[in-house]
């Protein structure tokens, strides 16, 4: 558990050259963290825009922080934590130790924390109120594997472990770039309702656009708002990206969690 | 819990009469608050007044005409705007929204803590679609940081890394106060706090990689 005097929290975020949305959910998760006064400190940084990684060596410089906790605020393990974030933040693994004695704890991404599925359930009864889930379709899309992540095998996962609930007539992992794709919506689905939450950190060309195009809405909401459309003779149901949720603040919290917990039970192992 | 080191050092500056950051000029008030505004809008009334210091990221984000500010230290900070702080812990949230870790450089250059990395380290660190960002020739590299990197249009920071392990200049076609941090940048002679870049940022490195593409 972080300690409030000597604990220090970074949030690793992707960020844009091109989309001023893509580091706002970031920021905003910080702030809110930020103003329960949890950590001593509470800073951002961005493989894409400012603060850079490189700059975060430069942080947490009070005598009295300790422990820095990096929680990469990404929806899964891949490219940019495996090898990008520990290359920029020279992270020798699980724990690094400054020369000033300081200790880096190098926590899972967000979008592996196991309150995930609870999260995408939440945000899509939150879409569709009062559509009966045993009726409905649930898509939980992500990218595919054009790009150097894992993102796609995780969707796969959180639309297993929802379809297990069996709350929903069908859950379906969908994705842009690879079967099965968003766009075989109709087909790959039977309901009348068809609720999408696009399994994403950020709200952007993506979730604004793309994922709306491939879909068939023609309007779609850029105000943060989610609403239905009737399509096809179907009735869907769009989500802004997962990682606008302001519970995501309680995730990044957690993750700094678990690493302590994790390690604990690892050191009661052995 | 105490005052941050980060917040002390700010207050420091701002006793020495360090009173403009980038772009940015710091008033005090009787209160121990802070006002921050455009240094162009210093005379001007009519500002549009924010409170908290958060909205700086807004602020930040978009310049005049409405476009996306990807590097925050380019000289394109909108106008018209005032941000009132209530304390100092607030100007600095408030000015590292602003400068994302600018001060953090500072304060690490004041300790004499402030690490650089040659351009050419950086380069040579990529992996993925930027390792090839490294083959820039030399005076590709000279070309391209005076043309990116400058205070007239391109970055407001003051380069303190070396183009390679031997101390290169950075780029021959920038002036040698672009590298001397008592310098203001905006070409406006006032005590400046620096806006130290200690690292090529991703931009650049993006910037090279597409000099080296377009040569192949």
């Amino acid at each position: 558990m972080p300690s409030d005097s000597s604990s220090a929290l970074l949030i690793v975020g992707h960020g844009s050259t091109v989309n001023p949305a893509s580091s706002a959910p970031t920021l905003m998760h910080a702030a809110t963290i930020r103003g329960r006064g949890i950590f001593a400190d509470v800073a951002c940084c961005f493989w894409k825009e400012e603060p850079s990684l490189r700059d975060a060596l430069f942080f947490f410089r009070d005598p009295g922080i300790r422990e820095v906790y990096v929680v990469p605020n990404f929806i899964s393990e891949g490219y940019f934590t495996r090898t990008v974030i520990p290359r920029e933040l020279e992270l020798a693994g699980a724990e690094t130790e400054r020369p000033n004695g300081q200790l880096w704890k190098y926590c899972d991404p967000v979008g592996a924390h196991e309150s995930m599925t609870g999260h995408l359930l939440e945000r899509a009864r939150a879409i569709a109120p009062g559509v009966d889930e045993s009726t409905a379709t649930l898509l939980i899309v992500a990218h595919g594997t054009s790009l150097n992540d894992n993102s796609a095998v995780a969707a796969k996962e959180q639309a297993e472990k929802i379809r297990a609930l069996e709350r929903y007539a069908a859950v379906l992992n969908v994705y842009m770039e690879e079967p099965p794709q968003v766009s075989d919506w109709v087909n790959l689905t039977k309901t009348q309702n068809v609720v999408v939450v696009p399994f994403f950190i950020s709200d952007g060309l993506h979730s604004y656009e793309d994922i709306p195009a491939l879909l068939g809405i023609e309007n779609a909401s850029t105000g943060g708002e989610s609403r239905a459309h009737e399509l096809q003779g179907r009735t869907l149901f769009y989500s802004t990206a997962i990682g606008t949720d302001s519970r995501f603040a309680d995730v990044i919290i957690e993750q700094a969690n678990s690493f302590d917990q994790r390690k604990q039970v690892l050191q009661s192992a052995s | 819990m105490s005052a941050l080191a980060q917040e002390r050092a700010l207050g420091d500056w701002l006793a020495k009469g360090l009173r403009c950051i980038g772009q940015i000029a710091i008033q005090s008030g009787d209160d121990g608050g802070f006002v921050l505004r455009h240094r162009e809008d210093r005379e001007r009334t009519g500002l549009v007044v924010s409170q908290r210091a958060d909205d700086a990221a807004e602020l930040a984000r978009f310049d005049d005409a409405g476009n996306y500010r990807p590097l925050k230290t380019a000289p394109t900070l909108r106008h018209g705007w005032k941000l009132r702080l209530a304390n100092l812990a607030e100007l600095r949230l408030a000015l590292d929204l602003f400068y994302p870790g600018r001060l953090a450089m500072f304060a690490a250059f004041e300790k004499d803590e402030l690490v650089t990395t040659p351009l050419r380290d950086t380069l040579g660190r990529q992996t993925g679609m930027y390792r090839i960002a490294a083959q820039i020739r030399e005076d590709q590299t000279d070309e391209l940081v005076g043309r990116f990197c400058a205070s007239n249009g391109g970055c407001l920071r003051t380069i303190q890394w070396r183009r390679d392990a031997a101390g290169t200049v950075p780029s021959t076609q920038l002036p040698p106060d672009k590298f001397d941090p008592r310098h203001d940048q905006t070409g406006g002679a006032e005590p400046v706090v620096p806006l130290l870049c200690q690292e090529a940022c991703n931009l650049l490195v993006a910037e090279a990689r597409t000099v080296v593409q377009a040569n192949r």
